[in-house]
């Protein structure tokens, strides 16, 4: 694996709106880049702050957190909350000393599946332009 | 003081030497600093050069940009044709990066680079934004109001469309320049098919005159409806149009209009109270004097 | 681990045809698979979810004495239904299955990279596994439906889906923001292509919907809030103070015989004078109305904001003692098991478009006003005149596309596709009205797609009208003859064009009403790019929502004519009436648990529930400490307690954090063999 780096980057997601809007890009036949591994939950209130730190903890490059947006949470305010956590994460990221460039929260709706794409292919670019992150490389 | 790297222009410099002249004193006056842009080029001409060459349009743009990247300055201009160059370029090459890495192909043989880190303004825009100067800047800056004159207003195609890459909001019945004018002490008035074209621009006055000043008429018959004792503009072009324009017209439909057409530039020298030959006021091929004996 | 069991997985990989196939190397995943922890056995099938495709999984269960099953194929969202049943007839357990999606989140994505598609087919198979390994059996929650349904907006669409709702026996309430039922196709004048009056055919429809027993009518009422889950919905309504009662209302009061009967002669003596909306502003209306003759109910109402309170009609009213200018809001709660939303359109506010100078020109006027303006019962009384000087004109230009198929921004980019059949009817109406009148057509595309529409449009055609093909550049008014001039490029041509018109109409593009996104989230049901709300599926569930008993008809769900409107109203009202037919609704069982032994009762996830599932109560220890505790009926299962509890006390059924944690390890850790 030492020739080539591919970036390990995790999605979160929500059934309702991000998991339905990136099915509708698959059915546009949107391409993008194929770097990014998702777990599908039904809310973003779901997410556990620890899920992300425990990727980070496991050598996740990036990780990314994917909701309604807000006022059309399926569980009327669910992004709202998981969202006001995602900012103590970056802050912990920060803390610990890694970009937090490579955490974000994007809010992509079940009718948009051009926007998916377009927030995978940025997200897959920033981590290219961090590179590896630190933690993975020194668990190596 | 905003400072800006100036692009110039062709027709300005050439046709109407007051407009530069104007530019440069009343835009200082009101916080203003226009720098040269040292080996500026044509911007190249949207009609002329777009419709024969993209490639070639978009490299010459892109080179002007450059200059202005290597000054760390935002450009601004008086004329609607370089704004609808510079401007839409840098707005198309930020957007698209494929066509920027063709362009930068192009730009390396003479060793410059497209980064897309300045952003470009008509100089007007700035005059209206509250940020920059705003229109009580421009008000306070008046030392003779150009009281007792109705003067009309043409935006000019190009600053305006397409809506979709500009940012002036509504481009059917604008009304941000008419504030400018008022805040003159002139009186600006409405007329018929205000967002009407001049007649000159996409080379419809290199390609077709009479068509051309078929457009011109019209828009001078609307004119003559309301009344107006000037019309004021903020491209070059258009005022060549309507001012040597008049004189064509009379020479081809027989009908004689006299009416002075005057960069807003120019327009706001005289209200700061520049004197009409600091103006350059008597190169314009329709007299000024019956508007200037009303207002001065 | 946590499973006393040893976790066996079967997984299946789908080719579907060549969607999955084509770029994913099916057989090396297949190998993989079968290295993965836990993996008991691994196969592939060109159709998984075919009748022999689900065989295999029954089988597998059997013969390898599985405890978990992959299915790697399409979206959950499509085949997850499917692929619980084969899980359940091999008798597991339904909810121990999960799903890998490798086609619309990997292969149509990734089509022409068959490598890192296939690397990225193996890692979602390894988190699905992982999960799978630590699957439990869930028992979803049945609930019986409430024999009621609530039908929002009584426009056509409303109306035809309460019909069939209550025909079908069930009790239905159809609410309304407006006092009338009727909705827009009552403010229309003819309906194409057939011609007949929309009045004529509308009205004994809204009679209906007055008198069915099975039918409660709420007009002037708006909803307030939404509470509860199919089956169970509790709605608060607000009825707005009409400040007229109806015969009922006025008994109940104990007043005998009295009641508004309709006679009108409050708003005789009513003194203050506004524009009746029904019109389009177009004719006057009292501060007490009707918006017209044939409303229903026949009942006056009272509009507050303008009313003066003289009293005038109150005298007027007499002893029927119909009006009660005190009156107040009031808030009504139904319970309903379902519902459908059928709120229809406005036109977009097409003054926007100032090119075209509507409410700038007086002549210059929207289909809607034509509509009043040609009706027999409207202002006019049917004859079309100019509003600038009341003349007959004689040349009338329709600009179609007026907003609609506009990418500049300042527009509506789809196709709002009944404005070209509207406007063939009105060329037809005028040159059959004021024979003589030059009508000018103005198109993009003239869109006549439906049943003998096309032949409407050969009729129109060889009636006279001038169709010019071109988008219309701007409208310029004579100030003398307040004429105008319309300007155009006659693309087929390739020329300019400019025609004097006495009249501009312009077919402005619809947009969902006002309201629209307010009861759209009452009722969390999502919202299409386009801004109309979202069918659950664009091809096979157009009535449905992403919110289990809630569906959709009409315009609301985007553009569409009265023959649509209505089939897809009767759609919407058999699907709605389904759950409440059969009696009971399974829930996913996805509620959250509370593990006492890690609840130190510190009450966080109380406030963070939307559905106020959560309670404190007494430890069952008898210690006097609080746990806290759910109630599984209101869960919905969102997990936003989950992600919250700082003690990881709460489980969140089939969304476990150990289930969650497996997954990112498989992801990340002891990956690539
Ligand atoms: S359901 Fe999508 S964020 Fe809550």
């Amino acid at each position: 694996m030492a020739d080539e780096w591919n970036p390990k980057i995790l999605a979160i997601i929500c059934n309702w709106c991000s998991y339905a809007g990136a099915d509708l890009a698959g059915g546009a036949r949107i391409q993008y880049p194929s770097d990014v591994r998702t777990i599908r939950v039904m809310c973003t209130g779901r997410i556990d702050m620890l899920f992300i730190m425990k990727a980070f903890a496991n050598g996740a490059d990036g990780v990314l957190v994917s909701g309604c947006h807000f006022g059309d949470c399926h569980y009327l305010a669910g992004n709202f909350k998981a969202a006001k956590r995602m900012f103590m994460v970056k802050n912990v990221l920060k803390n610990l000393g890694l970009e937090d460039k490579r955490f974000r929260m994007t809010f992509v709706s079940a009718s948009e599946g051009a926007k998916w794409a377009t927030v995978i292919s940025d997200v897959v670019k920033t981590v290219n332009e961090l590179g590896p992150s630190p933690i993975a490389e020194f668990k190596k | 003081m905003h400072e800006y790297a100036f692009f110039l222009g062709c027709i300005a410099p050439n046709r109407y030497p007051g407009c530069e002249a104007a530019a440069i004193k009343t835009s200082e006056k009101v916080g203003i600093k226009l720098l040269p842009l040292k080996g500026a080029s044509c911007c190249p001409a949207p009609g002329a050069f777009g419709s024969i060459d993209l490639n070639v349009w978009y490299a010459m743009a892109a080179r002007n940009v450059c200059l202005a990247e290597e000054m760390k300055k935002d450009i601004t201009l008086i004329c609607n044709g370089c704004y609808k160059s510079i401007y839409e370029v840098n707005h198309i090459l930020k957007h698209n990066d494929d066509l920027k890495d063709r362009v930068n192909e192009v730009l390396a043989e003479i060793d410059m680079e497209f980064k897309g880190s300045q952003d470009v303004w008509h100089l007007a825009e700035l005059y209206y934004d509250p940020k920059i100067c705003g229109v009580q800047k421009i008000r306070d800056s008046v030392t003779t109001p150009l009281t007792g004159a109705k003067v009309a207003v043409h935006y000019g195609c190009h600053l305006m469309k397409p809506q979709k890459e500009r940012h002036f909001g509504d481009t059917e019945n604008p009304m941000w320049l008419e504030e400018l004018v008022d805040a003159l002490g002139c009186e600006s008035v409405q007329y018929r098919n205000k967002m009407q074209c001049c007649g000159a621009g996409g080379g419809v006055r290199g390609y077709d005159i009479t068509h051309s000043l078929d457009i011109t008429n019209e828009k001078m018959i609307n004119l003559q409806e309301v009344g107006a004792d000037a019309l004021t503009e903020v491209c070059p072009f258009c005022q060549l149009q309507f001012d040597r324009g008049q004189i064509e017209i009379q020479e081809t439909f027989g009908v004689s209009y006299g009416l002075p057409i005057l960069h807003y530039n120019e327009l706001l020298g005289l209200a700061q109270g520049m004197s009409p030959q600091d103006l350059a006021l008597d190169l314009h091929g329709i007299d000024c004097t019956p508007f200037l004996k009303k207002v001065l | 681990m946590a499973e006393k069991e040893e976790a066996r997985v079967g997984v299946f990989i789908c080719h579907c045809g060549t969607n999955i196939a084509g770029s994913i190397d099916i057989m090396d995943a297949v190998e993989y698979a079968k290295t993965i922890p836990n993996v008991a056995y691994a196969d592939q099938y060109q159709y998984m979810c075919s009748t022999p495709g689900q065989g295999k999984i029954v089988e597998a269960i059997k013969e390898h004495n599985l405890t978990g099953i992959v299915v790697a194929a399409c979206s959950p969202r499509l085949h997850e239904p499917t692929f619980r049943v084969a899980t359940k007839e091999g008798g597991l357990n339904p909810f121990r299955f999960e799903m890998a999606n490798i086609r619309e989140q990997n292969s149509w994505v990734h089509m022409h990279d068959k490598e890192s598609a296939t690397a990225k087919a193996k890692d979602a198979i390894k988190i699905a596994v992982a999960k799978a390994a630590l699957l439990e059996d869930l028992i979803p929650k049945s609930v019986p439906v409430e024999h009621a349904a609530l039908v929002v907006g009584a426009g056509v669409g409303g109306i035809q889906a309460s019909l069939d709702l209550a025909s079908a026996g069930i009790k239905t309430y159809l609410i309304e923001k407006w006092p009338t039922v009727g909705g827009r196709m009552s403010q229309l004048d003819k309906t194409f292509p057939t011609l007949d009056c929309s009045q004529c055919i509308l009205t004994p429809k809204m009679v209906d919907v007055g008198r069915h027993p099975n039918i409660e009518l709420m007009t002037y009422c708006e909803i307030e809030k939404v509470e509860g889950y199919i089956g169970n919905f509790d709605i608060t309504i607000r009825k707005k103070a009409r400040g007229v009662l109806s015969p009922d209302e006025a008994t109940a009061r104990g007043i005998v015989g009295g009641g508004c009967n309709g006679c009108g002669d409050c708003a005789e003596v009513c003194p203050v004078i506004k524009p009746n909306p029904f019109e389009m502003g177009m004719a006057p209306r009292k501060a007490i109305y009707i918006y017209h003759a044939q409303v229903m109910p026949l009942l006056y109402t009272v509009d507050f904001d303008a009313c003066v309170k003289c009293g005038l009609c109150v005298d007027a009213c007499g002893d029927k003692k119909a009006i009660d200018l005190e009156m107040e809001d009031e808030f009504i709660t139904l319970k309903i098991g379902t519902a459908i939303i059928a709120t229809g359109y406005n036109l977009m506010p097409i003054e926007n478009k100032r090119e075209w100078g509507y409410k700038q020109f007086d002549n210059v006027i929207t289909g809607l006003e034509f509509e009043r303006l040609i009706c027999a019962s409207g202002p006019t009384g049917g004859h079309l005149i100019r509003p600038s000087d009341g003349e007959t004109p004689k040349s009338v230009g329709f600009i179609l596309c007026a907003g609609s198929r506009d990418n500049t921004g300042n527009g509506k980019p789809y196709c709002s596709r009944f404005c070209c059949m509207y406007s063939l009817k009105h060329a037809h109406q005028i040159m059959e009205k004021i024979p003589g009148t030059k009508v000018y057509l103005f198109y993009m595309d003239i869109r006549s797609f439906g049943k003998m529409y096309e032949e409407f449009y050969y009729r129109i055609q060889s009636e006279g009208a001038k169709f010019i093909r071109g988008r219309v550049a701007n409208v310029l008014e004579d100030p003398q003859t307040r004429n105008l001039y319309v300007r155009a490029e006659d693309t087929l041509l390739g020329r300019p064009v400019e025609v004097e018109c006495d009249l501009v109409v312009l077919a402005a593009a619809v947009q969902p009403v006002d309201e629209e996104d307010v009861i759209r989230k009452h009722f969390g049901v999502s919202k299409s790019q386009d801004g109309w709300m979202l069918e659950a599926h664009p091809k096979l569930n157009p009535c449905g929502t992403t919110t289990a008993g809630v569906f959709l008809a009409g315009v609301c769900q985007g553009p569409k004519d009265i023959p649509d409107t209505v089939a897809q109203a009767e759609g919407a009202a058999s699907a709605a009436s389904i759950p409440i037919h059969i009696g009971q609704v399974e829930l996913e069982p996805y509620f959250a648990q509370c593990m006492e032994e890690l609840c130190a009762g510190c009450g966080m996830c109380i406030d963070l529930c939307p559905y106020q599932a959560l309670a404190l109560v007494d430890r069952s220890d008898g210690s006097g400490r609080k746990v806290m505790s759910v109630t599984e009926a209101k869960c919905k299962g969102c997990g936003t307690c989950g992600g919250f509890c700082p003690g990881g006390a709460i489980k969140m059924q089939h969304f476990t954090s150990p289930q969650i944690h497996a997954q990112i390890d498989a992801f990340l850790c002891g990956g690539e063999q």
